[in-house]
């Protein structure tokens, strides 16, 4: 028998694979309660195609309540205060192209179901910003979305380093501690320093109930839902733009639909670090429109969805 | 895929111009034989234009394709670990003829651009196709204030573009950084917009 001699590799691989998956599977689950549970305050960088900036992270879990200051510490001084993943308010030009957000809460992290889209790994132990972490690699099972390699502190689960890699393992951005501890900020910490414009949120925002408006997309990647859309006019072109924003629970990307009123516009197609911009004309029974999808993902599906946008709510995902 | 566009992909990944998108969908149209004449037809001619010998019937992509196809499953690596190194010997000397030949193509550069300024009419697309390029380099070089993609971005697509994407491109990041998030990281990606 030739084939004995394989048995053992084979069943170790069998053995061995889920043991792995599910280790890193565990430290998913850690890394989506870790904001909830762990005190911290440190810098940060931020790095893509063209751009480098850095930040402080104020971030304070108490009695149950989290609140979080952030602050660019390079060029002008930008801040936002969060509390429970809501945005309170913003100094500098943060949120200024922004009307009314409406309170749709995000997705909830949710490790079980990244598993469908990513296959998740434990790549081996590192260190980061002085302290050991487990890498973590999140593999995407399609090509319509970009892996990402996550450097989880050991002690707390914490994302201390973030790379995101397109389909040729060419590193589109790096997000990265530099210090940290996790000594819980006081208050003094948590207030703005600035002027802190509160930020507007419209609960109520219907979601658009107006046929006319209403859109859907023929084919989304799969594993992307809509969490979102709101319809506000553009004060300086006048225009009512449409604004669709899908999620996988990882990535997400948005879709404006704005009429053309006759103007003549050729399609474009953008790359700006991790985030893709494509712009495609469609013929709709209201006339011409053009379709914007913006997102971290890759150009090729970005375009796919651009040119799957049509008028009309789809049964399927109509909301309640 | 029409005809044309496909051509002028083809010429692009010739002149080593093709952006991502051309790649991939010249690659997905390979299989076609009428691509490949076509394919083989422009080497023709770009060997011509370099006074360059050329075997017109060697078709190196289905020699590594064949190659590719007798390569053995892991599994029968046990059995004869000399047969797949001999193996991998030939695929490394293959990868070795390909990257030669590559090379030579390429010393004669100028020759190669005034076959391309031939093919003027063919490759007019270029300069809209590489757009992109121009947009991901621009945060480096502008400076602030005046509108954030003033600053010769999108050159040649003067207008609704101009006017809209900046926007768009902020507003997606800003309603991702302020729908919350497990880590900063949309935060950051919305502040980088604003560095300008």
């Amino acid at each position: 028998m030739r084939v004995l001699p394989l048995l053992p590799l084979l069943l170790s691989g069998w053995f061995a694979v889920p043991a792995h998956a599910d280790e890193a599977q565990d430290w998913l689950k850690r890394l989506g309660q870790a904001e909830q549970q762990h005190s911290y305050q440190g810098t940060f960088v931020y790095e893509r195609n063209g751009s480098f900036s850095t930040h402080s992270i104020w971030h304070r879990v108490q009695d149950g309540k989290v609140r979080e200051r952030l602050m660019q510490l390079d060029g002008s001084a930008q801040e936002v205060i969060r509390t429970d993943g809501r945005t309170e308010c913003v100094t500098g030009k943060l949120a200024s192209g922004l009307g009314d957000v409406t309170a749709v809460s995000a997705r909830q992290f949710d490790a079980q179901k990244l598993n469908d889209w990513y296959s998740v790994t434990k790549q081996g132990d590192s260190r980061v910003a002085g302290r050991p972490v487990v890498v973590i690699s999140l593999a995407p099972r399609d090509q319509h979305r970009y892996g990402f390699e996550l450097y989880l502190d050991r002690e707390t689960g914490l994302p201390l380093k973030s790379l995101l890699l397109n389909d040729k393992g060419q590193l589109l951005e790096r997000y990265q501690f530099t210090s940290l501890v996790t000594t819980p900020p006081d208050e003094n910490q948590l207030t703005p320093a600035g002027t802190c414009r509160p930020v507007t949120v419209a609960d109520t925002a219907a979601p658009v109930a107006d046929t006319a408006h209403a859109w859907h997309s023929d084919w989304l990647p799969p594993g992307f839902e809509q969490v979102s859309s709101t319809v506000h006019r553009d004060p300086r072109t006048k225009s009512e733009v449409t604004s669709l924003l899908y999620d996988d629970g990882l990535t997400r990307f948005s879709v404006f639909l704005e009429p053309l009123q006759g103007a003549a516009v050729p399609d474009a197609r953008v790359q700006l670090g991790p985030t893709a911009a494509v712009t495609r004309h469609l013929s709709t029974p209201q006339g011409d429109m053009m379709a914007t999808v913006v997102g971290e993902i890759p150009l090729g599906t970005a375009e796919r969805i651009a040119l799957s946008m049509r008028v009309g709510k789809d049964d399927a995902q109509a909301k309640p | 895929m029409s005809r044309e566009a496909l051509q002028e992909s083809l010429s692009a990944v010739m002149d080593n111009e093709a952006d991502e998108l051309e790649l991939r969908r010249v690659l997905n149209a390979f299989d076609d034989t009428h691509t490949r004449d076509t394919w083989s037809r422009y080497q023709v001619a770009r060997a011509v234009m370099h006074k360059d010998l050329l075997i017109p019937r060697l078709d190196i992509a289905s020699a590594v394709s064949a190659a590719l196809a007798e390569e053995q499953t892991p599994v029968k690596v046990v059995r004869g670990p000399w047969r797949s190194i001999g193996r991998l010997a030939v695929a490394a000397s293959v990868t070795v003829a390909v990257l030669a030949g590559v090379r030579m193509y390429n010393q004669d550069d100028i020759v190669g651009n005034q076959l391309a300024q031939q093919n003027a009419a063919q490759s007019l697309s270029a300069p809209m196709a590489k757009g992109p390029a121009v947009l991901a380099n621009y945060s480096e070089s502008s400076d602030k204030a005046t509108g954030p993609m003033a600053n010769g971005v999108l050159q040649g697509q003067p207008g609704w573009q101009d006017q809209r994407l900046p926007g768009y491109l902020r507003q997606h990041a800003q309603q991702a950084a302020l729908k919350g998030a497990e880590s900063p990281l949309p935060y950051a990606r919305a502040a980088s917009l604003e560095n300008r």
